[in-house]
């Protein structure tokens, strides 16, 4: 029965999106001119600190990205009164926060598969870069954190006034120690001394970061939905 | 009702009478009883206003963290207050901490703020995420849903400082002074002493301001619901 609802939840999302293309389309857009700008910003022709300021960059240009998925994750839901129907409906309510952290994972991941390639045209074809495989993975792994955490800030969000500012503003301290270990496992890649078990370290620590706060997510959700 | 408020009251005034007396006692030690430290002179004496307002504000998050869990696990309404009142005065005495710790941070190492600390990067992480604590709560409607999400909202703080003291820490490059380590606090009799006695006045001030704030914020609740009540009747 859970993993029947989930599934249906998790369609119902990708369906919405597919029909109505209101959040990919746009991050994808969002992500390109980002990293176009922070080309431009980092001096154009000849990048200002090189590929570890990139990687950087790539980061908080991910973390901006999410912001938009994660404006309007619930925004549907309110506007259009869904929110009663899945209420009234005989499913846990962790469930919802589920299906909406799948969901956004898997829209963050379809956007990566173009923003990756685009960031290396834009800043790594040139000169040294990063592990490949190792940035892949630090970049699937932050999308589960940003979708779990995301998720259910958004939920709180989508209830006060403003909500659009305030989500910002209340996911950006959780993105801070996300960001420090994520930059921390991809731009040690760059220097060839960087030794396997650091990176090891460092992918490990965005592990716990997500398990810290799929728990969270999981236990806390149903206060978030409790009218 | 009376009884009540007299009790509190007493109890603030109290606090605040213990307050009075460690405050001036500790400024006394801290001026003109412990000597200079031998590597950083007259300006280490920072450190005891520093580390105890650092430690007074982690008590606050932690006591409004922990009133946050008992809200959610028993809805009572005043555990809502008892939660948003040490996270408001946490803020303040963050402010202070960055503050002091700032300007230690330029007499010591020449910077006002130095990116490599764990100390300073970790409690800046945290002090952000009070900050949007009352970002949340001033932009949701008072009422039991404002004090729901408020109270999630703060016990996502428990899983933010471990995850953020281990992400600097990743980046690490020591150059805070440690003084409590696993062997013991790093200072001679004296200046623990004057430590201890700081950390007290602090705590004692700090437990005063909530008990007056908390007490000021329920008769604010008491004047609202008598004003509706005043309105329904006319």
């Amino acid at each position: 029965m859970s993993r029947r609802a989930l599934v249906a939840l998790v369609r119902k999302d990708l369906v919405l999106e597919l029909r109505g293309s209101e959040v990919v389309l746009a991050m994808v857009a969002f992500v390109v001119a980002s990293f176009v700008l922070f080309r431009f910003g980092l001096g154009g022709g000849r990048p200002a600190g090189g590929t570890r300021a990139a990687t950087g960059m790539l980061w908080v240009a991910i973390v901006f990205t999410a912001m938009l998925a994660l404006t309007r994750s619930f925004a549907r839901e309110r506007e259009h009164g869904i929110w009663d129907g899945l209420l009234a409906a005989p499913i846990d309510r962790a469930l919802l926060w589920l299906a909406r952290a799948c969901s956004t994972c898997i829209f963050l991941v379809a956007v990566q598969v173009v923003a990756l390639p685009a960031f290396w045209l834009f800043f790594l074809q040139d000169g040294p870069a990063p592990d490949y495989g190792v940035l892949v993975a630090a970049v699937l792994l932050a999308d589960v954190g940003i979708a779990a955490l995301g998720s259910l800030v958004a939920g709180l969000a989508s209830a006060g006034r403003a909500r659009e500012v305030l989500l910002p503003v209340l996911f950006l301290p959780f993105a801070i120690p996300l960001v420090l270990g994520a930059v921390s496992a991809t731009t040690g890649t760059i220097s060839p001394q960087t030794s396997g078990l650091h990176t090891l370290e460092r992918l490990g620590y965005l592990g716990l970061y997500d398990t810290v706060f799929v728990l969270f997510g999981w236990g806390l959700f149903e206060f978030v939905v409790e009218d | 009702m009376n009884t009540t408020s007299g009790a509190r009251l007493d109890r603030a005034t109290s606090a605040a009478l213990v307050a009075a007396v460690l405050m001036p006692v500790a400024l006394g030690l801290i001026f003109f009883y412990v000597p200079n430290d031998v590597d950083q002179g007259f300006s280490q004496r920072i450190f005891y206003f520093h580390v105890p307002i650092a430690m007074t504000t982690y008590a606050l998050f932690a006591w409004g963290a922990l009133n946050a869990a008992r809200y959610l696990w028993t809805g009572d309404m005043g555990l809502d207050l008892r939660s948003y009142v040490p996270m408001h005065l946490g803020v303040i005495f963050g402010t202070l901490t960055l503050v002091t710790g700032s300007i230690w941070a330029k007499v010591s190492w020449g910077t006002w703020w130095y990116w490599g600390s764990t100390e300073l990067n970790t409690f800046l992480i945290i002090f952000l995420f009070y900050c949007a604590y009352f970002m949340l709560r001033f932009s949701v409607e008072p009422g039991e849903r404002r004090a729901r999400y408020s109270a999630v909202y703060a016990l996502l703080g428990v899983g933010l400082i471990p995850i953020s003291v281990l992400a600097v820490h990743l980046g690490q490059d020591v150059i805070h002074p440690v003084t409590f380590t696993d062997r013991g606090a790093n200072m001679d009799g004296t200046m623990l002493f004057t430590f201890l006695m700081a950390l007290a006045a602090m705590l004692s001030l700090a437990v005063a301001m909530y008990l007056v704030e908390l007490r000021g914020k329920r008769l604010d609740e008491q004047v609202t619901r008598l004003r509706r009540l005043a309105e329904g009747t006319r």
